[in-house]
């Protein structure tokens, strides 16, 4: 039960991520958090996944979520702990936790679902687990497509850090992240 | 001898900020935005707590 002001005590975005990792939850790394892994040199305030929808995985990120005190990210003070049923629906649940902010997504522009997505990602060790993680140049046709003005601004700096990985390691840009470097 | 230019004059984004973070581990690229993100909350309850401040009557 949450028992604070919905506020991270110990703000970590990368400690939310190793607990999902350890927590065994099937997720793909999306929005900030997925370009600054891959070496834009942006800011997030947040994690960004989009999960597997199986029952199993719902359990097991519904197990994660109680465990870091997850509640709704409301404008009001009230403490709305988010239900088994919010994660198998088609919309986002965007929570407060212990460790820092998690955004649940089902799916992300496009109607793009985790099985759609997972075809366009790399995967990157982490903590000795296997990270997946949107490649760039999907996040770059996602934010080409946005409307949103902090996705416009942020274009530039993930097409330029797109360009300067094509030409350090050739044609897909993604190489060095699943090498130690 | 002239040098790339680190600032892109069109889009203004700094070339040689982009280099310094693809020289960064995966790891070391989230503990810098751990960093920024721990900072921004200090910041900003730093800011909140001036506000509420001069809000306060003398």
């Amino acid at each position: 039960m949450p028992t604070g002001s919905g506020k991270p005590t110990s703000a970590s975005l990368s400690e939310v991520l190793e607990g999902l990792l350890k927590a065994k939850v099937d997720f793909i790394l999306v929005g900030g958090l997925a370009a600054v892994i891959q070496g834009a040199p942006v800011t997030t305030m947040d994690v960004d996944i989009v999960h597997n929808q199986s029952p199993e995985n719902i359990a097991r990120l519904f197990a994660f979520l109680k465990s870091i005190e997850a509640v709704q990210r409301r404008l009001d003070d009230k403490l709305i702990e988010p239900k088994r049923r919010d994660l198998s629906g088609k919309g986002h649940v965007l929570l407060t936790t212990r460790i820092g902010p998690l955004d649940v997504l089902a799916v992300i522009e496009g109607g793009r679902s985790y099985e759609n997505l997972l075809e366009h990602t790399v995967e990157i060790d982490f903590r000795g687990h296997t990270l997946r993680v949107l490649d760039l140049k999907t996040l770059i046709e996602l934010k080409n497509a946005s409307t949103d003005l902090k996705d416009k601004q942020r274009l530039s700096v993930l097409k330029e850090t797109l360009r300067q990985l094509k030409e350090k390691y050739g044609r897909r840009g993604d190489k060095e992240d699943s090498e130690s470097e | 001898m002239s040098e790339e230019p680190k600032i892109d004059d069109q889009s203004g984004v700094d070339k040689g900020l982009v280099a310094m973070f693809l020289r960064m581990s995966p790891e070391e690229r989230l503990l810098a935005n751990d960093n920024a993100f721990r900072t921004i909350l200090e910041l900003r309850d730093a800011y909140r707590q001036r506000k509420a401040d001069e809000r306060k009557p003398e």
